[in-house]
């Protein structure tokens, strides 16, 4: 596509818009909702059950392009999971989101990791795990460690947040947002073998713990 | 209070100041004239001049007079609409009451209830008609009601202590996952309409709505707790006593739509879609097109609206409304309410892109106007080439099975 080109050689004064699908997963009342509704309205309350998807959108002003995130908030009952499939189908990232106080919905989010290394290659999708809740500290199950080390097997992004202190929201979307253009330059560098790599936003594929405070 | 105003009016008023303070001087009332004499201070007008003060004044004071007439006029009106409306549902509440409700059976179906039904059944009345219509196929009772209940608690009981549970009839459904369940009624209840403050904990109906959902987990466990259900079971609370509640939550999550959307039967989910599909295009043919254009298919915004049966999606009172006619037409009014929703918003939503059409639908205006809605939905036809939506339905569900026999290599 153009718009690839444009990205990999900018020309001065072009300013592309990117939009991208970003699905969020995991179990019910681990805070999906309110982990985009921190994001987008900068608010937090309390969210009624999703029932299917609710959907938001967020631009963002990066250094080579603008991104459009468009944010698609699913519901969380395992019974619902058929449905879910509809709804990542073309995401080109995902965050697995988990609630810190409750070790089994690590393990609902790893199975949800799993589904999508079925549907996706790996680098058609940006995956993040995320822990949601750490303003629940006192009722921590699952270790900062254990999350971050599975995200590190798994070559995921990783970071612990809080929608209802406004913890790290803001970035973990940027992280994503980040990474999703830095895999839109690669892709764009990599048919001319003859064009010289010289921008490097990160090195490795793997960028995993590189967002944690 | 009109009368009273008026009056005030006649007063003789000094115009000077008004035309003095503000040249644009629109009268809004009368009463906004003072009465103040020129201050002795200052010279003596010309005649000429006081006599065009005195004629504006006089034009003014005509114009607020008519305004005023005006204003009254409507309140008026206003009032006589409203006595008007409650004198009807008055007769309504009355006609339902002494008329219908007794001959239930002869009248339902009549030109003149399906009429006043459209219009909306009046609150008082409303449970009654919802469980005649609903109606109670699988004959449930009271007392299988206080059953399911008393299985239920027993089961919370052992769940809170730990005991481990002899496998009874529901062995198959992990212990795991009827905990989860249990889990998740209790967090959504709290979430259920939370602006009512009667569901939440410590509220009024907070154990009334526990208990429907708990009962109904063992009434079917093979159905269990699906999200979306604790909204349809709070409708009905808010309308009928507890048991009555339960006989017709459980009736009306048995029609085949509503089997079909909380069993998460996939296939038969996407055969609604299609038969949705066929007259959302033969009545909004333009939107539709627009739609395709966009990738947006109907499970974008119609899961939410049949799950929970609009009372997530539309203000309670329009909801309630909706309810009525599904009540009285069934399944297809459902499908018709969501293509009247479309048609009402049409313009709006064909100049909007995929993520905005999404937005807007599963976010509905708050102040959707309840009125223009019902215009709306009347004005879609649920003909499509002289097939009903049933038989569409019925097409399209043996066509799924024909091809699934065809080719069993697609089978999901």
């Amino acid at each position: 596509m153009a718009q690839k080109e444009v990205l990999g050689t900018p020309p001065e004064g072009i300013h592309p818009t990117y939009p991208y699908k970003v699905v969020l997963l995991g179990s019910t009342s681990v805070g999906k909702s309110s982990l985009a509704y921190r994001y987008v309205k900068n608010d937090f309350k309390e969210s009624l059950p999703t029932v299917g998807c609710s959907f938001f959108t967020q631009m963002l002003n990066m250094e080579v392009a603008t991104v459009k995130l468009e944010i698609w908030d699913t519901a969380g009952q395992e019974k619902y999971q058929s449905v879910c499939h509809l709804y990542y189908r073309g995401a080109h990232a995902a965050l697995l989101v988990y609630d810190i106080t409750n070790k089994e919905t690590l393990n609902r989010a790893k199975l949800w990791l799993r589904d999508l290394e079925k549907e996706f290659l790996p680098d058609e999708i940006v995956i993040a795990l995320v822990g949601n809740k750490v303003d629940l500290a006192a009722e921590r199950e699952v270790a900062t460690e254990e999350g971050e080390e599975f995200a590190r097997t798994r070559g995921l992004l990783f970071m612990e947040t809080s929608a209802k202190s406004n913890y790290q929201v803001n970035d973990i979307f940027m992280a994503i947002a980040r990474e999703l253009l830095q895999r839109e330059q690669e892709k764009a560098r990599a048919p001319s073998p003859h064009g010289r790599s010289t921008v490097t936003l990160g090195e490795s594929r793997v960028r995993t713990g590189c967002c944690r405070l | 209070e009109y009368e009273e105003k008026t009056g005030r009016a006649h007063k003789p008023l000094s115009p000077k100041q008004n035309v003095r303070k503000n040249l644009d001087f629109e009268p809004l009332s009368t009463t906004a004239l003072i009465l103040e004499d020129r201050p002795a201070n200052l010279p003596a007008k010309p005649a000429e001049e006081a006599q065009k003060h005195r004629q504006q004044y006089e034009e003014m004071v005509v114009q607020a007079k008519k305004r005023e007439l005006k204003e009254a006029q409507k309140r008026k009106k206003q009032l006589e609409e409203r006595c008007k409306l409650e004198e009807s549902i008055g007769n309504a509440v009355l006609t339902w009451n002494n008329e219908i409700l007794p001959n239930w059976e002869t009248m339902c179906c009549s030109r003149k209830v399906r009429e006043l039904w459209w219009q909306g059944i009046p609150p008082s009345v409303r449970g009654k008609v919802w469980s005649l219509a609903i109606g109670n196929e699988l004959n449930i009772t009271h007392e299988l009601y206080d059953i399911c209940l008393a299985r239920a608690k027993e089961k919370w009981r052992s769940l809170s202590t730990g005991v481990a549970e002899v496998e009874g009839e529901d062995a198959g459904f992990s212990a795991a996952d009827r905990e989860a369940s249990l889990e998740l009624i209790k967090l959504d209840i709290s979430r259920t309409f939370p602006n009512l403050c009667i569901f939440q904990q410590g509220g009024p109906y907070h154990d009334t709505l526990h208990s429907i959902l708990g009962a109904y987990t063992c009434y079917r466990p093979d159905v269990g707790y699906v999200q979306g259900m604790s909204f349809i079971a709070a409708v009905l609370i808010l309308n009928l006593d507890t048991a009555d509640a339960f006989i017709a939550f459980s009736n009306l999550l048995n029609k085949p739509c509503q089997m079909a959307f909380f069993r998460v039967d996939h296939g038969l989910m996407l055969t609604y879609f299609a038969a949705f599909e066929v007259f959302f295009e033969e009545n909004l043919p333009k939107l539709f097109a627009h739609f395709k254009k966009n990738n947006l298919t109907p499970d974008i915004y119609l899961i939410d609206w049949i799950f929970t049966l609009y009372s997530k999606s539309l203000p309670l009172d329009l909801a309630c409304r909706v309810w009525d006619v599904f009540c009285r037409d069934g399944e297809e009014f459902l499908f018709r309410t969501a293509l009247g929703i479309l048609k009402l918003f049409e313009d709006i939503l064909t100049k909007m892109d995929f993520i905005h059409i999404a937005q807007f639908l599963t976010k509905l205006p708050e102040d959707l106007p309840s009125e223009e809605l019902f215009t709306s939905i009347a004005a879609i036809q649920m003909q499509s080439r002289n097939k009903k939506w049933a038989q569409i339905l019925a097409a399209l569900q043996k066509d799924n099975r024909e091809m699934e026999k065809g080719s069993p290599s697609l089978k999901r």
